[in-house]
């Protein structure tokens, strides 16, 4: 699966499961949070994606 | 003719990839490559407002600037929208592009703009609006200017524009019937002994397409299975030892991550030229999660990490390029006997 | 082998006593043809009716148009057909040039598709990518017995329409043609060609999406089930080896592009102005599934390179949209084993999107002619004249109204003949 923020061109190459990232410039991060909650939201994105993986929706 | 024209943080002069995420201003009159398109547009075309805006910040935030955008063109009267020319910048090319279309689509007014024809934003927009073939190269800019400029006035007289070639757009994929003087079997024997001669021919169509990609099976009990990440974002061991290109990459490397429960900046670097690369630098788990997928691992979520990510840099990167590479990849994929693999995209 | 073309330019047909040829003027005698078609006892009735280039008429929809020929000194006419199976494309055969026989059938062959089937139309702006226009028709608008399975209907206009055709040209047997056409030998003979490349043309014939009715004739008579590929000397092609299937597919295709067919036609000129050698050609049949296209595409391929010894291919395809996998993949082959191609393919893109239209994804197979005609409709007229076989038909086709280029009978075209393209733009 795959996790980005540019979802449109995720979806025009045909890319099945996506997972939003959280920006271009730190996709499984954000360089606004303190560490601790970077390391949550972090945590979250990673489960998210491996949902995706678990499940036959198109996402 | 009143002109609205849009530009990225760069062109807007406001500075270079660390401003990225510059917010959206609407200044008066023509600011950088607005100033030549006023004056090719000729003596009575005015660029009343230039729109700037950081190319990080027009993505991220991409509805709430095109609603913004749309209510001042709405207002402004103007007759024509111009954007860039984007070149190889991907995201300026994706933010001009969904301006443009919003501009054309929800107020009417005719859109030009100008970008690389490897630009996703050419994937994306082609088809709703006419982008001019830029080329990568900045030193053209006048010339990419002036085409804009020519199929700019044709567009707001709406009179009819041509085929792609000679007008200087990037083809739209579109399909329009012509009654033509010579039959099929004609063009296809031309067509065949131009080939056969080695001579350039010009096809009807072109093989080239995203077919569909099927959706394989979902992975039923990930405490059992083998991930593996993949990243596009250019994350290499400091030195680089693969070599591994900021543009245009023609080579992958697989680094190896074992025992590692986190990814240091010491030990990393960035080798993509298409986004600010600082964030990742100082913590490469912003790009590569190795820190939550070791605690998911650890935790039994996941059956086994793999001991090694991949990574390539997916910036300005023809499909000539990335279809191989990612053959290539898949092939260690099999080899590995991973199960599952989360592809980190910029 | 050679074929010798006997031309008799036709500048007008009529109803008359006799059927005779003088000079240019074709006299049809309507009552003599009515006995021959009811020689089918499926036909309960048939009526007659010429319409000429620039009459404000309609006809529909069209089963087939044929062009009127027929062989000379007992040569077999339409083989497996008509005349015995013997092998097409040699001796003499006189042609009515400029007069077609075109057979009406009673029913829209796929009212999903189109409720008016192939139209023929004679005058109007909508007639300019048509060849058919320019001809003068002897219509035949058959009654078959009612309650007959399609299958037998449709081989019943197949059969009227050979005949009668068959039966016209027989007036210009005992004339002298206005000019001849001798076909170049071409073959694996040919030593005068050396050092020029070797074109093959290989063309689908029938496609497997359907299954043949048993008796369908399509080549020298048989169904082509269980075909493998052959390879069929070009005279064959123009000489009445082959007619289309019973059931139209949209993308065109007419008997009369098989006796003038395009492609053979342009690689034979080629041959003769000794730009190219033409080898020979190779008739396939698009597959019905995975296995079937395999086993067909590997032997058109293997024909083409190892018995005609090719240098490049054109190819075209027969049917809807699946046999394009059955055409790339063996010009896949084709390209694999160095033999370069170029092949046609029809518009199928209803949204004229370039991805719409992308039916295989081989980048080898580079060189495409693209048939257009998906995108473009004509206003047609009030005609003064339409003939249907039916009366609702005929309300159908009385216009004014809205027509899909597809349906003007000769402006798409499967065979080569189609000067209609699709532009990318």
């Amino acid at each position: 699966m795959q996790i980005t923020s540019a979802l449109p061109i995720a979806k025009m190459v045909g890319s099945n499961r996506v997972v939003l990232g959280t920006g271009i410039v730190h996709v499984t991060g954000d360089a606004k949070l303190p560490l601790k909650d970077e390391k949550d939201l972090r945590r979250k994105l990673v489960q998210q994606a491996l949902d995706a993986l678990q499940s036959n929706e198109k996402q | 003719m009143k002109i609205v024209y849009y530009v990225n943080q760069f062109f807007g002069g406001i500075g270079a990839e660390e401003h990225a995420g510059a917010p959206l201003e609407f200044r008066d009159g023509a600011l950088g490559p607005a100033k030549l398109f006023e004056q090719l547009m000729g003596n009575d075309a005015t660029v009343t407002m230039t729109i700037v805006c950081g190319d990080n910040h027009a993505v991220e935030h991409q509805d709430q600037v095109t609603a913004a955008v749309l209510d001042k063109v709405r207002a402004s009267g103007a007759d024509l929208v111009a954007a860039g020319p984007c070149f190889d910048a991907g995201r300026y090319g994706m933010a001009a592009g969904a301006i443009c279309s919003a501009i054309q689509r929800e107020l009417g007014i005719p859109a030009i703009t100008a970008m690389h024809v490897e630009n996703p934003g050419v994937d994306l927009f082609r088809e709703e609006l006419h982008i001019v073939d830029s080329g990568i190269s900045i030193a053209k800019m006048r010339d990419i200017v002036a085409t804009m400029a020519k199929l700019g006035k044709k567009l707001v007289a709406r009179q009819p524009v041509g085929l792609p070639a000679e007008e200087g757009y990037i083809s739209r994929g579109l399909l329009r019937d012509q009654l033509g003087d010579k039959t099929a079997a004609t063009r296809m024997i031309d067509m065949l002994i131009a080939k056969m001669d080695g001579e350039k021919f010009d096809s009807e169509m072109l093989p080239n397409a995203f077919a569909p990609v099927p959706m394989p099976a979902r992975i039923k009990d990930m405490s059992k299975a083998k991930l593996m990440v993949i990243t596009d974002g250019g994350l290499v061991p400091k030195g680089n030892p693969d070599k591994i290109e900021g543009t245009a990459a023609t080579r992958w490397g697989a680094y190896n991550i074992a025992g590692s429960d986190d990814l240091r900046s010491e030990d990393y670097e960035v080798s993509h030229g298409g986004y600010d690369t600082r964030f990742v630098q100082d913590d490469p788990d912003r790009l590569v999660p190795l820190d939550a997928l070791r605690e998911l691992e650890k935790s039994g979520v996941i059956g086994k990490l793999h001991e090694e990510f991949l990574s390539t840099c997916g910036r300005s990167n023809p499909l000539s390029n990335t279809r191989r590479l990612g053959r290539e990849m898949v092939e260690k994929i099999k080899r590995d006997g991973v199960d599952a693999v989360i592809l980190t995209s910029t | 082998m050679q074929l010798t073309l006997a031309v008799h330019p036709i500048t007008d047909i009529q109803f008359g006593t006799r059927l005779s040829l003088d000079g240019s003027a074709l006299t049809v005698d309507g009552e003599e043809l009515h006995r021959l078609v009811l020689e089918d006892a499926a036909i309960d009735n048939v009526a007659f009716d010429i319409v000429r280039p620039g009459e404000s008429c309609r006809a529909g929809p069209i089963f087939d148009v044929v062009e009127p020929r027929a062989k000379a000194d007992g040569g077999s006419d339409f083989p497996g057909i008509i005349g015995a199976p013997t092998t097409a494309g040699m001796g003499t055969t006189h042609v009515l040039a400029g007069a077609a026989v075109s057979v009406l059938a009673e029913m829209s062959p796929d009212p999903s598709r189109s409720a008016t089937g192939r139209v023929l139309e004679m005058s109007g702006s909508a007639t300019a990518g048509s060849a058919y226009s320019k001809l003068c028709h002897l219509l035949v608008v058959p009654q078959t017995k009612p309650g007959l399975p399609r299958s037998t209907v449709l081989k019943a206009y197949r059969v009227a329409s050979v005949k009668v055709a068959v039966h016209l040209a027989r007036a210009a047997l005992a004339q002298a043609p206005a000019s001849t056409q001798t076909f170049e030998p071409i073959g694996a003979e040919d030593k005068s060609r050396e050092g020029l490349s070797r074109v093959v043309y290989i063309g689908q014939i029938f496609s497997r999406q359907r299954k043949p009715a048993v008796d369908e004739p399509i080549i020298y008579g048989t169904n082509t089930d269980g075909m493998l590929p052959v390879i069929l000397h070009p005279d064959e092609w123009l000489d009445g080896a082959l007619v289309p299937s019973l059931n139209s597919w949209f993308g065109g295709t007419e008997t009369y592009f098989y006796q003038n067919h395009p492609v053979v036609l342009d690689l034979y000129r080629r041959h003769q102005a000794r730009e190219i050698n033409f080898v020979g050609t190779v008739a396939t049949v698009a597959g019905n599934d995975n296995v079937d296209r395999v086993r067909q595409c590997h032997a058109a391929a293997n024909l083409a390179k190892w018995n005609l010894r090719a240098d490049g291919a054109v190819m075209t395809k027969y049917g809807g949209g699946l046999p394009h996998a059955d055409l790339s993949e063996t010009a896949r082959l084709l390209e694999h084993m160095g033999i370069k191609t170029a092949v046609m393919v029809s518009d199928v893109a209803r949204d004229r999107r370039v991805e719409s239209a992308l039916l295989f994804n081989v980048p080898e197979v580079n060189a495409i002619v693209y048939n257009g005609g998906n995108g473009t409709e004509y206003e047609i007229p009030k005609a003064a004249r339409v003939i249907a076989a039916k009366p609702e038909l005929a309300a159908l086709l009385a216009g004014p109204m809205t027509i899909d280029a597809n349906n003007i009978i000769g402006v798409t075209n499967q065979q080569g003949a189609s000067r209609m393209r699709s532009l990318v733009y």
